[in-house]
Parts: C-alpha cells; sequence; structure tokens
C-alpha cells in the first residue's frame, strides 16, 4: 500500500493541483495533489470532504418505522438503495420476512437502479474524459491514433475506428450520449413501477411492498427491459474497444487509478427462498445473494460470511473532525450469535461532531471518517474500495462461483452472462473476467459489465415473479410489532459500493443508528494508523500521460482515477492551479461558507 | 454530543411520530382481518371491491385470481 510522503512544493518542479468540489454531491469532495511535472508524477494526494451531513445524530430518538424514509434522503441518486437498505435492518430487528413476491419486486426495483445509474455515470459523465472532444484536447497523440485505429468489435456496434466510437461520447451531441440519456430514463420508469418513486421510493416498506402485483405490472417491466438490451450489448462491444485500446496507445496506461487489490462487497439481491433476516443465519441466507458478498484481499476472496464482514467493520478516525467515542456507552456489546463487538463498530458508534479549521498538512481535514476492515488474519486495518461498486460486486461473485442462474453464472474465475436476442441483436453471451489490476480502466470497465449482469438477472427475477403470480400468490407484505429492544444491520450494494446500515432500538425508538454509503469508504481520509483512503492511495504514486504542461493542466488523468471509483454523480469541476504558489488558503469546514 | 454552540432546540427529535393505543397498519393480526386476503397468500376479488367481489371472480376456478389492487 502507498504511504503518504510529505513533500515540499517547490515552483516549477513539484507543483499544487487541487480540484475542490468534485462531485455533485453539494460540492462537498475536493482532491489536492502535488505533482511533480519533471518526473509526470502525483507525489501526494488528499481527498476532503466539506460537509458534515449528522444522519446519526437526528436519527436517534425517531420511530424506526421512519428510517427508510429519512435514510432514503442521504443520496439524490441511490436514495433507493438506501430505503432498501434500512429496510434490511428493519426486518432484522422486527423479526420480519416479507413474502416471496414482495422481495422479487424490492430485487427488480434494485436492478432496474443499477441499470439506470451506472449507464448515465458511464455514458453521460465518465466519458466526458474519453470522448473526442477532451482527449483531442489532453492528448492529441492518442487521438491521432484513434482516428485511424480499427474498432474491433465493429460489427456489433456499427463505429468502424475507436474515434468514431469516442466522437459519439461528445456530450450533448454525440449519438452515445444522448441514447444514454434515453435508457437511463427507461431505467427510472422501471423503478417507478417496482418501488413506486424514484429517488425515494413509496412503496418500499419493512415486512414487504406497498406495490400491486398485477401481471400488468411485470410486463411494462418487461417491455421496457428489453429495450435495454440492444443498447446494452452495443456498449459493452464499445466500452471493451475504448479501454483496450487506451492500454495499447498509452503503455504503463494500467498504472492509472491503481492500488493494491483491496475490495469489499456487501452483496446484493436477497433470495427470498432462503433469507430469513435472522442475524443467527446471515452467513447462509447471505451467501445465497444474487451478488455474493465478499472482501477480496490481492486477488484472493478472504470471506463470503457477512457475519465476518459485519464484525470486521471499523469507524477509525485520525483526519477527521470528531471526537473519538471510546468513553461513550456500548449499545452492542455482543452479537446475537455472541461474538464481541468492537468499540469501533457502527453499532457503538456514537457521532461527536468536531467543526475545526482545515489543516492539510498533517492535521485533520475532512468530515468523513475512515471506515476499514480489520483483517483478523494478519491484524491489518484494510482500505477497502468498492471499484465504483461493479468491480467489487463481480471479483467477489466470480471468485464465489455461487450464483448460478439461467441467466447469470460465476465459474469461479469469471462470470457469464447470457443476454436474449432482441430486435437489433442476435444472442449474446458475456464473459467478465476477472483482471489483472484493480485500476481505473477496470473499474471503469466492471460498470458497464455489471449493468448486462443487473439486466440479466432481472429476466431471472421476472420469472419468479410471473410463477408467483400465477400461482395466484397475491401477498406482498407482512404484518410485524415494533419490539421495545432489538438490534439489526442490514448489508446491501448501493450502486456505487458497499452499503450497511446499522440499528439499536430501545423503548420503541432509534437509540443507535449509523449507515455506511461507498463513499465513506472510497473518499476517506488517512485513518489513525497512517493509512491514506482509497481516492488517496489510487492517485498517489500514479505517473501523468496528459501532454499539457503545468500552464493548461486539465488533470484529466487524475480525473480519471477519482471519477472511476464513481464519487456520486461528478458533473461539477472546478480546478484552480496554485503554480506552486498560493494563490487565495480557503478553509471551508462546515458547508455554507462558500455561498 | 460535541461541544459545540448550539441554538436552542425548536423541535424535540424524539417526538414519538406514533401515539400509543392508535392503530398500526403494520400489527400484527391486520393483513388477516382485511377482506379478501385468504391465508395462503392468495387473494379474492373482495381485496378490491365490496360490490359483487364474487361476480370478479375468475370464470375457471383453476386460474389465479388476479383482482386489480
Amino acid at each position: 500500500m502507498a504511504m503518504r510522503e510529505k513533500v515540499k512544493p517547490e515552483a516549477g518542479k513539484v507543483v499544487d493541483m487541487s480540484w475542490d468540489p468534485i462531485t455533485r454531491i453539494v460540492g462537498n469532495l475536493g482532491i489536492y495533489t502535488k505533482i511533480d511535472f519533471d518526473n509526470q508524477e502525483v507525489v501526494s494526494c488528499k481527498s476532503t470532504s466539506s460537509m458534515f451531513r449528522g444522519y446519526s445524530v437526528f436519527m436517534k430518538g425517531k420511530d424506526p418505522r421512519d428510517a427508510h424514509f429519512i435514510t432514503s434522503r442521504i443520496c439524490g441518486i441511490c436514495g433507493d438503495n438506501h430505503a432498501v437498505c434500512s429496510c434490511y435492518a428493519q426486518q432484522m430487528a422486527y423479526g420480519v420476512k416479507p413474502p416471496p413476491l414482495g422481495e422479487w419486486i424490492v430485487n427488480l426495483g434494485e436492478a432496474a437502479e443499477y441499470i439506470f445509474d451506472h449507464i448515465i455515470f458511464q455514458d453521460n459523465l465518465v466519458f466526458v474524459d474519453f470522448c473526442e472532444q477532451m482527449v483531442k484536447d489532453t492528448n492529441p497523440t492518442v487521438w491521432a491514433k484513434a482516428e485511424k485505429a480499427d474498432a474491433p468489435h465493429a460489427a456489433i456496434h456499427g463505429y468502424r475506428t475507436v474515434g468514431d466510437i469516442m466522437r459519439s461520447y461528445n456530450p450533448f451531441t454525440g449519438e452515445t450520449y444522448r441514447e444514454a440519456l434515453h435508457m437511463s430514463r427507461i431505467g427510472r420508469e422501471m423503478i417507478c413501477l417496482m418501488e413506486g418513486r424514484h429517488v425515494h421510493p413509496s412503496t418500499v416498506y419493512p415486512g414487504g411492498v406497498g406495490t400491486q402485483p398485477t401481471p400488468t405490472l411485470f410486463t411494462d417491466y418487461l417491455s421496457r427491459l428489453l429495450r435495454c438490451f440492444d443498447f446494452i450489448k452495443k456498449a459493452v462491444a464499445m466500452n471493451d474497444d475504448v479501454f483496450d485500446f487506451f492500454y495499447e496507445a498509452m503503455p504503463g496506461y494500467e498504472e492509472v487509478g491503481r492500488r493494491r487489490i483491496l475490495l469489499g462487497c456487501w452483496g446484493a439481491f436477497n433470495n427470498p427462498d432462503h433469507v430469513d433476516y435472522d442475524y443467527r443465519n446471515m452467513n447462509d441466507w447471505g451467501n445465497e445473494m444474487f451478488v455474493t458478498p465478499g472482501v477480496v484481499v490481492d486477488g484472493e476472496l478472504v470471506t463470503t460470511n457477512l457475519v465476518d464482514i459485519n464484525l470486521g467493520i471499523r469507524i477509525l478516525l485520525g483526519s477527521s473532525y470528531y471526537g473519538d467515542w471510546v468513553g461513550e456507552e456500548t449499545f452492542v456489546p455482543k452479537d446475537p450469535l455472541g461474538n464481541p463487538v468492537d468499540q469501533r463498530h457502527p453499532w457503538n458508534q456514537t457521532t461527536i461532531p468536531k467543526p475545526q479549521k482545515r489543516d492539510l498538512d498533517g492535521g485533520n481535514y475532512s468530515w468523513v471518517m475512515s471506515p476499514r476492515w480489520y483483517d483478523k488474519r494478519t491484524g491489518d486495518h484494510l482500505a477497502l474500495d468498492t471499484g465504483g461498486g461493479a468491480l467489487a460486486r463481480l471479483w467477489a461473485t466470480a471468485l464465489a462461483g455461487k450464483v448460478d442462474t439461467p441467466y447469470v453464472k460465476a465459474t469461479g474465475h469469471s462470470v457469464l452472462i447470457n443476454l436474449p436476442k432482441t430486435p437489433e441483436t442476435e444472442e449474446q453471451t458475456l464473459e467478465w473476467k476477472v483482471p489483472q489490476w484493480s485500476n481505473a480502466i477496470e473499474r471503469d470497465r466492471a460498470r458497464i459489465y455489471f449493468v448486462a449482469y443487473a439486466a440479466a438477472m432481472a429476466l431471472h427475477f421476472l420469472d419468479r415473479a410471473f410463477a408467483e403470480v400465477r400461482a395466484g400468490q397475491t401477498k406482498v407484505f407482512e404484518d410485524f410489532d415494533v419490539p421495545d429492544e432489538a438490534i439489526g444491520c442490514g448489508f446491501h450494494e448501493a450502486v456505487r459500493g458497499v452499503l450497511s446500515h446499522h440499528l439499536v432500538i430501545r423503548d420503541g425508538k432509534i437509540a443507535n443508528y449509523h449507515p455506511y454509503p461507498p463513499t465513506p469508504w472510497n473518499g476517506s481520509p488517512t485513518d489513525s494508523y497512517g493509512t491514506p483512503g482509497p481516492y488517496e492511495d489510487a492517485v498517489m504514486g500514479q505517473p501523468i500521460f496528459e501532454e499539457h504542461g503545468p500552464d493548461d493542466f486539465r488533470g484529466i488523468d487524475v480525473m480519471r482515477a477519482v471519477r472511476s471509483f464513481d464519487p456520486c454523480l461528478p458533473c461539477g469541476v472546478h480546478m484552480y492551479l496554485g503554480k506552486g504558489k498560493t494563490i487565495r488558503q480557503v478553509h471551508s469546514p462546515m458547508f455554507g461558507e462558500h455561498g | 454530543m460535541a461541544d459545540i454552540k448550539v441554538g436552542k432546540a425548536e423541535v424535540k427529535p424524539d417526538t414519538p411520530s406514533h401515539v400509543k393505543g392508535n392503530k398500526e397498519g403494520n400489527a400484527k393480526g391486520n393483513y388477516d382481518h382485511q377482506k379478501g386476503h385468504l391465508p395462503d397468500g392468495r387473494s379474492t376479488a373482495e381485496r378490491s371491491t365490496g360490490i359483487n367481489p364474487k361476480g370478479a371472480s375468475p370464470i375457471d376456478p383453476s386460474m389465479p385470481n388476479l383482482s386489480p389492487g
């Protein structure tokens, strides 16, 4: 793992380069780097967040049945992932298992979310960094090669050269860009059918759903899903052509955004044939999920046991604006299996915000804490990343080799995805193979393969849902009572990676609630052990391929690395160049100071 | 809580959204009490209409009874 080195900027050699804000999430992600232009390398990187959310603070005392409606508002793009995850945690606390059809409806809604969100991110945001206009500007020699390079999958997608594909990625004018917007609209319609509304579902509840399971509901979904398949088949072929071209055109490009293989996936799509939401059986039903949970370290699958995954979670401080909670209350000393639960586990966390000045030079600099996973084999606190979600999901599922449905099969080293014949394209079998690296290109490539995975899996969920309806099984909700004292945890995959909700109920009210979405994992700052967060780690030491010098530097390689993690939607990127000197130091420990 | 200065709270965040004694939609037994829901997870047209629900049942008893919800 890369370790941080303190580098003093020298004019003309090591230059401060900063991007803040970097994402759409109310401008709260900033990347501060020092770049050595003589050696074309990033020598240091810090990831900061300037906004305090406080969900864990204001959830206390509320009715637990409101949790999914409130926590859905954490995100403006994957709110339904939060709602579903919260329902999983509540179902464990209430001891209720939804009827199978309710579970299939939730799975169908979530599959549509993966399709919609990955497409809009990949084709409308990531590919702006790979489009004609951008590459022509940042790497003119690469663009010249792209115009001459034949696209190997031209027969599938219809673009003769790689340059033609990149031209179709141009924002607002490119063909793929515009078609992707249309596809993401269809995806949202599919979510609305199953979950009532997008982004904040209105018919997803603990105990099931309020969606009326009529045959029309499922045929409406199916007709939309089939319209996506033509696009998906072409998109996968185009992605492969462009990414393979980047490896060829710029030898060494695999180093961009590369870090040690440390991936976490908390599993998605519960299987109603097995899930009972009982913590004591969590290992069994977790392994039956249609995306297998797992932790992958250096290419090896360490565990697929959700109990191990749960107990290994540690929330560290080190560079965050919070007070320590070691002396605070221990809400859950032991889990329902009798295993001790660490004080740094989300069940026992107490959030103590301490706003302060940002100090990027050895002090605290972020509102994000540092979630880590304790590897009991080595005693390390691993800074797992999610690989933008898709990479970790495919990697863990492939290695585990447990998923076996008529449309998707994990082989132990790859994932096979069968896509049916659709009006414009023939039947296709895609194979996502475990890649050699965890880097920017492979994170991006996995994303489009996971769209195909989710779409194929949705066909299986539809088959099962239709079987229920044909048998006249219309029950989609199971009633329950709220206990006075209970604990629960939900494990799910937000589109961009691991998602957990930990809940403690006392007196019928929420005593403690901690959601951990993927961005705190990926965008975490350096922890108390000195381990940098994944963005920092991936960017530090990476080579720079951009042909511009410091004066008109756009930082495209750094952007590709950070954006490959899907840091929510990076639609507004601003940059200022320090040119080795500090023009103006702005401290923004709290949202709102910039106005 | 943090040692930061905050204003006087204007709300009580733990004001219960549920008042004890009121019927809860999620309470155990509610599903069974509602008309048209059969114990095995199937349903009849009675869950959708109170007006001659039997007339809205499928013609063939072997067909699933799928009322409009």
